[in-house]
């Protein structure tokens, strides 16, 4: 180590002679006040440390990345020759995002993409009724109805979407991934009670539910009660999973969601590893063994920007960040659940693309991929360069966006080296710089009593509205650019348009009748169903919800056979837990 | 404009759609362009946005909806405004609007659509041309 401090200091005097007389006269040359360039030599980590730091592909502390090479690039190659699409699924995977209209419209879909190829289960999106745990005929889902996602009342619609997955798709063969977060538990429950009515034991069940309350409050908005009864009803999803559903992952953080709200990249990641903590340590608490809950953790990516050096710092810190964490504070000894386990790595986030010249967010959506291939995940180019226009994904741009993942992968040959910054000057310092960052943050969060005190004091859900407001301001005065929007965006500039040809991958004629025919079906639902049956379960969930030990999935399973509607158990639990309060700015 | 008092805007969140990074921003950036804003919070039905607006007195309303669901509830703001005498409050609509959706709001009796990408300086100057006319 002697002679390396020795180097060292040789380069931090030769680097200081190339200030003086290299650098600074250009500096001057050019007028400017300092450099625009930045350039990283050994000083940068004078006592850098590879096993601890780094380490190796696979292994803690997992800064090289989870795995030497992932699940889809052993088969890469074969996969080309075959002409596999990656949506196809294979029945080791949900397929691609979607939901929308009525259950029927969905189910629909979904075997208009089966008899496309699609073998993999269901990834639903819920309608935003469903999401904040509303009927449909509620006065708060007017204009809404099946519209982000598919309109799920009862346990009748949840079924109608399954009558797409039997025989080979049945649900102990294909996984199912459910983006619902305030009712994820009721949403659970209805995954159990179709298990038991089609006579499948529970612990072949796979999926993801999203249960990730936290980032609601601090982000996307759709919770509905307050922070500490939702972390009860995580805690029961949780003990109930582990004891009923050991396939089932417990929950998908999200850092996404957070930085597409506004906030930095340090806030990002500080804020997705407090709530990360807080779901942990809601398991401990509950008396689980780390070891056994933590490898169901899962994420579903943090946020992403256009600056690729720091995204892929972002990643590195962001894995060994996690590592430590589950190994350090809770004690864990399974290297698994160490393991930021997402399907997306870096990535650019959908709020860099522009609706200026909307194929321009092909190019961007590139520099995602090629950030993600260089950190150690399928260089993704996300999203399709129609996300803005808000008309859905076509199948066009979904096509330009497989293809240019596969251009990184096969022809740029991106994923070809685990994590090639490793060891770089440059690439360690700024992951360095990252983690320190952001576990400064971390900790002040700490300070604060943790991820659930944060949310209730306002501190992360106003620290995200300063920081977008921040970036927005940077816009306007040119202090960042985003071309075609702050920047050649005058009448030189060609603005190019865009057509899309292929049909949409959605009805608009059924998306425009869902919110009609839903509301026959349900009031058709309430005719017909056990009143006394739905009486009887509601009055037994609101006994145990009073009972802060009680575990109310049980409750919730019996409310769903019962043909409770989602909102009846819900204001049940509204009653008992109140609501949420919204953050004041 | 009138000296005595500030020009005032309501930014509302119309529906169940949480995403209100627009909503905030643009929050924020009239209330330092020297407007006085009153922001709702998320999940406001129609009834509740125009009630706000009459009972705050405001000279401008400005809706964000990034779900979809823009048409239907800027109708119903639009209705249950005119139910309480408010019509002539200039109504604007911000988020993810698909460009054919513009004319039909402005149809409606929408005063300005802005989409992603929009100066806040935009957005006050509009505001002011509008509200001085008035």
């Amino acid at each position: 180590m002697k002679e390396t401090h020795d180097d060292i200091e040789r380069i931090a005097k030769a680097e200081e002679q190339w200030r003086q007389e290299v650098l600074g006269p250009r500096v001057k040359r050019f007028n400017l006040e300092k450099s625009p360039t930045r350039f990283y030599t050994p000083t940068a980590e004078p006592d850098f440390d590879f096993l601890k730091q780094v380490g190796f592909p696979g292994q803690y502390p997992f800064t090289a990345g989870n795995q030497p090479f992932d699940f889809w690039r052993a088969y890469a190659e074969a996969g080309a020759r075959m002409g596999m699409r990656p949506e196809s699924g294979g029945g080791g995977a949900a397929g691609r995002y979607s939901g929308y209209g009525t259950a029927e419209d969905y189910r629909d879909y979904l075997l208009r993409m089966q008899s496309l190829g699609n073998r993999g289960g269901p990834n639903v999106a819920f309608d935003l009724v469903t999401q904040c745990g509303y009927d449909s005929d509620s006065p708060f889902a007017a204009g809404e109805v099946g519209r982000v996602g598919v309109a799920v009342d009862s346990f009748r619609d949840f079924e109608v979407i399954y009558e797409a997955f039997t025989g080979d798709h049945d649900i102990d063969k294909v996984p199912s991934n459910f983006t619902i977060n305030a009712p994820a538990a009721v949403i659970i429950a209805m995954y159990v009670a179709l298990a038991d009515k089609r006579g499948i034991p529970l612990e072949k069940l796979r999926g993801t539910p999203q249960n990730d309350i936290l980032k609601e409050f601090i982000a996307r908005g759709t919770y509905i009660y307050p922070p500490r009864p939702s972390m009860r009803l995580f805690r029961d999803t949780l003990v109930f999973c582990r004891r009923h559903l050991p396939k089932l992952n417990v929950n998908s953080i999200g850092g996404y969601h957070i930085r597409e709200a506004g906030a930095t990249r340090i806030q990002d990641l500080a804020f997705s590893l407090a709530n990360g903590c807080a779901y942990l340590q809601t398991g401990v608490d509950a008396g689980l063994d780390i070891d056994d809950f933590a490898p169901m953790f899962t994420f579903n990516a943090f946020g992403g920007s256009m600056e690729i050096y720091h995204e892929i710092a972002f990643q590195r810190a962001a894995r060994r960040m996690w590592a430590r964490l589950v190994k350090e504070r809770f004690g864990a000894k399974d290297p698994h659940g160490m393991m930021i386990r997402q399907p997306i790595t870096a990535h650019v986030g959908c709020t860099s693309t522009t609706l200026q010249r909307p194929l321009n967010n092909l190019a961007r959506a590139v520099v995602g991929g090629i950030a993600a291939g260089m950190c150690g995940g399928l260089p993704a180019a996300y999203p399709p360069f129609d996300e803005p226009l808000g008309l859905g994904h076509s199948l066009e741009a979904i096509q330009l966006q497989m293809d240019a993942t596969r251009i990184l992968i096969f022809e740029a040959k991106v994923a070809d080296v685990v994590d090639p910054w490793a060891g770089s000057y440059f690439m360690e310092s700024l992951t360095d710089e990252t983690e320190a960052a952001a576990q400064a943050e971390l900790d002040k969060i700490d300070g604060m009593g943790g991820a659930v005190a944060a949310i209730e004091n306002g501190y992360m859900p106003r620290a995200v509205a300063k920081s977008a407001y921040e970036r927005q301001k940077r816009l306007e005065n040119q202090e960042e650019f985003v071309v075609g929007v702050n920047c050649f965006n005058r009448d030189n500039e060609i603005d190019v348009s865009v057509q899309r040809v292929v049909d949409e991958l959605y009805n608009p004629l059924q998306m425009a009748t869902a919110e009609e025919r839903q509301l026959v079906k349900l009031a058709l639902l309430r005719r017909e169903r056990n009143g006394k049956a739905v009486a009887r379960a509601l009055a037994a969930l609101e006994v145990h919800a009073k009972d802060e030990d009680a575990n109310l999935m049980p409750d919730l399973i019996e409310c769903v056979k019962s043909e409770a509607t989602l909102q009846e158990i819900c204001d049940v639990l509204r009653g008992v837990f109140g609501e949420a309060e919204p953050v004041k700015i | 404009m009138n000296s005595e008092r500030k020009t005032r805007v309501l930014i509302a969140k119309p529906g169940l759609d949480g995403h209100d990074r627009g909503a905030r921003v643009v929050a924020y950036g009239l209330r330092d362009a020297g407007f006085e804003v009153i922001y709702t919070g998320l999940r406001q039905t129609p009834e509740q946005i125009a009630t706000a607006a009459v009972q705050e007195d405001v000279d401008v309303i400005g809706l964000s909806v990034l779900s979809g669901a823009h048409l239907a509830l800027t109708r119903k703001v639009i209705e249950k405004l005119r139910e309480q005498d408010a019509a002539e409050i200039p109504l604007l609509v911000g988020g993810l609007i698909p460009e054919a959706d513009k004319a039909a709001l402005k149809e409606m009796g929408v005063a300005e659509v802005f989409t992603a990408g929009t100066p806040i300086s935009s957005i006050a100057s509009f505001i002011k041309s509008r509200v001085a006319n008035a």
